[in-house]
């Protein structure tokens, strides 16, 4: 499960520092990378909790 | 690579494909059945678009532009979107209900999901039929004085992606109820499906970014949506991704189903490359920009380097999945190479499929890589290079492997043998013939500057006369390919009509052969394949700059590819 956090961890960090890229890059004028791939990482963010969460709660039901 | 040797003790005979499905309990076969039979229909129609046009192109039939463009736009609308993404939607509850072992959650919403998907279906191919045609990226400047079309379009496509977004929750939140292993984690396959069902929600926002604009605009309810090419970039890169995710899962999970045989490498490395997909996606998209005369030189020098990662986890799953099979044929005991090709399971149409999944892609690749060249890009893209290469993964490797996993699934579900399982091993292999001479035409064309774009390439008689054997091949290959794939198509539908007296029991894959736990098996084949096909992507791109620089090319890109 630790792993899976992990790599998880890993994908929202790729893809928010991609949307931060193109949120302040002078030049990169790509308001679309910006919301695609930045709310892409809350997304993944939030499926790592969730993993989290319903992981730990079927431990403590074992 | 540590595949390169294993032991084979991670052999085992687990569950077998009809296992696997037949545990899906009533209501979800249904809805599973209702997303195969839906994904099938756009698929046969995909198919009778693309044999019009593959006749269109080769000159055998002359519509007039307005019918050319139309069937175009209804091809990809149809084959692109509705029958890959209807597939992967019914693909992933299927795996993930498959991995639960039980009743998928959020049943409700997966069905409204479907429903919502079939309503998309509908009003996409309703407008694509009688309004202006925009082509299958609904782009609002062909429609600019029709807004009722690009509303009617980009509405169809957003119906599609709030459904595949619905299917998605319900197969993520089923994977999450599933039982763990003792550290609390997924099997390696569960944590696929999680990715991959997060990613179908990220690719939905995509397809509002790119969609709901041109939206608004045609309800007349925003401003002209002048961002749409750049928009429709991030979410075409998203829809390259996803359906090779989606193969290479389906691989991983065919595999042991076909072979009795765990992924050599293990769960966790498993992991780290399902994982990969998703860290890959974001940096390599700016290639798609290419041919936008705003992108700062900064960001093409990036782009180019970047695209050098493209295919780095499909090429790492590829190496698993072959050496796993590599580890089961040699265990049977057989040497050479062909004595051990032949103790794979090749009279299971699935296998056969995904054979021949396995082999476009490597062929796809190759090109793929001379397409996204820099220098190559700008004056390939809008030819018919693009098609020749492109239909190696869209027809090669991604549908022959959503039709093998269904010729497993679909007796499970049905409870009805599979159609002519003979014929249709075959069928896979007809494919890869019409394929080569589709592929072989359309990238002889490309190279030639043939417009993919324009229906009729004739100009009045100035076209140069070198243009048409090759268009003759696209003609004869694709209406080849597209039959060979009709009889498969005929074969999974028939087979998903459940039987009229009863549940009768579905075939199994024919017996594996003695399996020797205890013999050690170096399996080179897939590193070798990998050094291979490194070579011919360089040998490709160095022959097309030498072959681009010999010829008076004048072609010129002007959008998206």
């Amino acid at each position: 499960m630790k792993q899976e956090f992990i790599l998880l961890l890993v994908v929202v960090f790729v893809w928010l520092a991609l949307a931060l890229v193109y949120a302040v890059v002078p030049g990169l004028n790509m308001p679309g990378y910006i919301r695609v791939w930045g709310i892409g990482a809350v997304v993944f963010l939030v499926l790592a909790v969730v993993l989290y969460r319903a992981a730990r709660r079927q431990r403590k039901q074992t | 690579m540590s595949t390169t040797s294993m032991s084979t003790t991670s052999l085992h005979l687990p569950a077998t494909a009809v296992d696997r499905f037949a545990a899906v309990p009533k209501p979800d076969r249904y809805l599973c059945g209702f997303l195969i039979g839906l994904s099938l229909l756009a698929l046969a129609l995909g198919i009778a678009y693309g044999v019009a046009m593959a006749l269109a192109r080769s000159g055998i039939l002359a519509p007039g532009p307005d019918t050319g463009y139309r069937v175009l736009t209804l091809h990809g609308t149809t084959a692109f979107f509705y029958w890959l993404y209807t597939a992967q939607a019914a693909t992933v509850l299927l795996l993930a209900a498959a991995e639960r072992k039980g009743a998928l959650v959020l049943r409700g919403l997966a069905w409204s999901g479907a429903i919502v998907i079939g309503a998309g279906f509908v009003l996409s191919e309703l407008v694509a039929i009688t309004g202006t045609p925009l082509l299958y990226d609904a782009n609002p400047e062909l429609g600019s004085e029709d807004p009722g079309t690009v509303a009617g379009m980009t509405g169809g496509y957003l119906l599609l992606a709030a459904g595949f977004a619905m299917i998605a929750v319900s197969s993520i939140a089923t994977i999450l109820a599933t039982r763990r292993h003792a550290d609390g984690g997924l099997s390696a396959l569960g944590f696929g499906l999680l990715a991959w069902a997060g990613f179908l929600i990220v690719s939905a926002i995509a397809a509002v970014n790119a969609f709901l604009p041109g939206l608004l605009w045609g309800l007349g309810l925003g401003a002209f949506p002048h961002a749409a090419t750049t928009d429709w970039h991030i979410l075409f890169h998203n829809l390259h991704y996803l359906p090779l995710m989606a193969t290479v899962l389906i691989w991983y999970a065919l595999t042991q189903d076909l072979t009795g045989i765990s992924p050599v490498t293990g769960p966790a490395f498993s992991k780290l490359v399902f994982a990969s997909y998703l860290v890959f996606v974001p940096p390599t998209s700016l290639y798609h920009m290419f041919l936008e005369p705003t992108l700062p030189e900064a960001m093409r020098v990036a782009g180019s380097l970047l695209s050098l990662f493209v295919s780095v986890p499909t090429l790492i799953a590829f190496l698993i999945i072959v050496a796993s099979l590599e580890a089961y044929a040699r265990a049977g005991g057989k040497s050479g190479v062909l004595g051990r090709l032949r103790q794979l399971p090749w009279d299971n149409p699935a296998m056969a499929n995904m054979g021949v999944a396995i082999l476009t892609m490597l062929i796809g690749l190759v090109f793929a890589f001379v397409l996204i060249q820099e220098k190559l890009a700008a004056l390939l893209s809008d030819t018919m290079f693009v098609p020749g290469y492109f239909h190696f993964f869209a027809v090669g490797t991604v549908t022959q492997t959503f039709i093998a996993m269904l010729t497993l699934a679909v007796p499970a579900i049905s409870g009805r043998p599979l159609w002519r399982p003979r014929l249709l091993s075959v069928m896979p292999w007809v494919v890869l013939a019409g394929l080569l001479l589709f592929g072989a035409g359309g990238i002889g064309a490309g190279f030639l500057g043939v417009p993919r774009r324009i229906i009729d390439i004739g100009y009045d008689g100035a076209a140069p006369a070198v243009w048409r054997p090759f268009m003759a091949m696209v003609g004869a290959g694709g209406v080849l390919f597209a039959s060979a794939l009709a009889v498969s198509v005929f074969g999974v539908l028939r087979s998903l009509v459940p039987a009229r007296r009863g549940r009768a029991a579905p075939r199994e894959p024919r017996p594996r052969p003695a399996i020797r736990p205890d013999a050690p098996a170096a399996a080179w084949t897939g590193p070798v394949a990998v050094v291979l096909l490194v070579a011919a992507m360089y040998g490709a791109t160095i022959g097309a700059f030498e072959l681009m620089q010999s010829l008076p090319v004048t072609a010129s890109g002007g959008g998206a590819h």
